[in-house]
């Protein structure tokens, strides 16, 4: 629990709670617009694309392809937890639904990591109430 | 509005790294200290902007609520308007901008710009780097942090890969643009590092983010910065060496392409900066050098792009083929930059470029001098949305005549 601890948590509010809870029951779902029906993330407060309020968490495909990548080696601008995952391979993973998230991708080596490559979502617990999203390779 | 406002003085205090046994100033204090030399420049005082303009910039260590009224409060002043910065390191332009609009309208004359912050003060939980409280709360860190993004390298570093697998551009380029850096503070006595370092010596600089390495990377000082912006006619009456603001361009929240899955490496400067030039009435060729908003080297390579200086992608090829040194066809960043020179926070790096502009313009940069500087550009760029480089992108061009 204490790596758990020394990494950041975050702060639960009623508009973001769907995601955190769904993906502590190994589930991707993201804010769709019910006008333009584009995916939203991260959570906002009407849709970017028309300004719909109508917001509904919606499941999402598990899938996507990596846009970019880097592959942090010292632990910045974060909590001191991630030491041990060093080096963390982050990536910006353009969701098949057509949503872009920052994300972790696990096993691979950094070797291996490719723009373009295609990655499938798995879950992590971080805490009793939240999971949260990484992809590994398809 | 072409050359309808001008800078008539700047301040910059000296840094600090915050080592031990150095004086702990506080952000009233630099501040204090930016707006003295600022004063001292244009032969003014601070009763001079009773009923004028104050604007006061971020500053991410703590500060209380109604933070210029407050500032004001500090200096003395009784200023008619308040001028609050918020753009991160675009805020020292874009409070030149809003300082430009209210003298156009008659509403003040003048006003005192001042930004410092002291993030080496903040307590932090994080290894190395300050994170103060502000940047961890929000929906935008709870995306983020809990993720794993490692703050603005790991945020920069994405941009740069896709940048890289799009377009041609090599390690090599950039470090010519950190070594140029480091070989103008040389020259600077104000910049925090001094020592000129090698292409070999960049190149050799350890990975903290692929494809990020340490000589890429901005070191944060504390410190701060001021300047004074009047109408032209008072500037007049004040100095000889008014420096005319005669374009400016504002872009903020730009997506190259769709909202959802833009491409990101294109700036806000692609809009921003043939703004400031129809303003201006210039063309490339007319800008004596450029002060880009420079704390990664790719940072200042993609900004030569996005004012049009190349096509979009040959900005490695034009770096590689022009000299950057102060005295080259092509002077870039010739203070040295927030590489070399340091960054007082996230939000008043921003100062640096305006202020090298302004001190090139008036002829007194030193052994950086660029000759017979007339007309040159500055940028502003703050903040790092969800996934892209820059929230806002400000391009200023400055001239010694109106």
């Amino acid at each position: 629990m204490s790596d758990i601890a020394n990494k950041p948590l975050p702060v639960i509010t009623d508009l973001t709670r769907p995601f955190w809870t769904a993906a502590k029951n190994r589930k991707l779902v993201l804010q769709k617009c019910q006008r333009c029906e584009v995916f939203n993330f991260h959570p906002k407060p009407w849709c970017i694309e028309c300004g719909s309020r109508e917001l509904t968490w919606t499941d999402a495909k598990p899938t996507g392809t990596v846009y970019s990548f880097t592959i942090s080696r010292t632990v910045a601008m974060n909590f001191p937890g991630w030491e041990k995952d060093l080096p963390v391979l982050l990536c910006l993973i353009d969701l098949d639904d057509g949503a872009r998230m920052y994300a972790q991708v696990t096993d691979c080596s950094p070797e291996d990591i490719r723009i373009g490559m295609r990655v499938t979502v798995h879950f992590e617990d971080i805490s009793d109430e939240a999971g949260i999203p990484k992809f590994r390779p398809t | 509005m072409r050359g309808e406002v001008a800078i008539v003085g700047c301040g910059r205090t000296p840094y600090s790294r915050a080592k031990p046994g150095e004086p702990v100033l506080n952000v009233d204090e630099y501040i204090a200290w930016a707006a003295e030399l600022a004063l001292q420049q244009a032969g003014m005082s601070k009763n001079d902007f009773d009923g004028q303009g104050l604007g006061v910039s971020h500053a991410e260590v703590a500060h209380t609520v109604n933070w210029s009224a407050a500032t004001a409060e500090n200096l003395g002043i009784s200023p008619q308007v308040l001028i609050r910065g918020d753009q991160g390191g675009a805020s020292a332009s874009s409070m030149l901008i809003r300082a430009a609009a209210m003298i156009h309208s008659g509403i003040v004359d003048r006003v005192l710009v001042v930004g410092a912050d002291t993030p080496l003060n903040i307590p932090s939980v994080a290894p190395g780097l300050p994170l103060s409280p502000e940047r961890t709360r929000g929906v935008y860190w709870d995306f983020q942090g809990p993720f794993g993004v490692m703050g603005a390298t790991a945020q920069f570093a994405q941009v740069l890969t896709r940048y890289m697998h799009e377009h041609d551009l090599t390690h090599e380029q950039l470090g010519k643009i950190a070594v140029t850096n480091r070989f103008h503070a040389s020259l600077h006595p104000g910049a925090i590092y001094r020592t000129p370092f090698t292409l070999e010596d960049y190149l050799s600089s350890r990975i903290l983010s692929d494809p990020i390495r340490l000589l890429d990377c901005v070191p944060i000082v504390n410190g701060g910065l001021a300047y004074i912006v009047t109408s032209a006619k008072t500037a007049r009456t004040l100095t000889d060496k008014p420096v005319y603001l005669r374009g400016f361009g504002e872009s903020n929240n730009y997506y190259h392409g769709s909202r959802s899955l833009p491409d990101i490496t294109t700036t806000g400067f692609s809009q921003a900066a043939p703004k400031a030039m129809a303003m201006a009435g210039v063309s490339h060729k007319d800008i004596q050098f450029l002060q880009p908003y420079d704390d990664y080297p790719f940072i200042s390579m993609m900004t030569i792009e996005d004012y049009g200086f190349c096509k979009k992608g040959h900005g490695g090829r034009f770096v590689e083929e022009h000299d950057l040194r102060f005295d080259g066809d092509f002077p870039l960043s010739t203070d040295g930059g927030q590489l070399s020179g340091g960054q007082p926070g996230g939000a008043n790096g921003g100062f640096m470029p305006l202020v090298e502009a302004v001190t090139q313009l008036r002829g007194e940069a030193g052994a950086r001098q660029v000759k017979n500087a007339e007309i040159g550009a500055s940028c502003g760029f703050g903040g790092i949305p969800y996934g892209r480089p820059g929230r806002s992108c400000i391009s200023l061009i400055f001239g010694t005549e109106p």
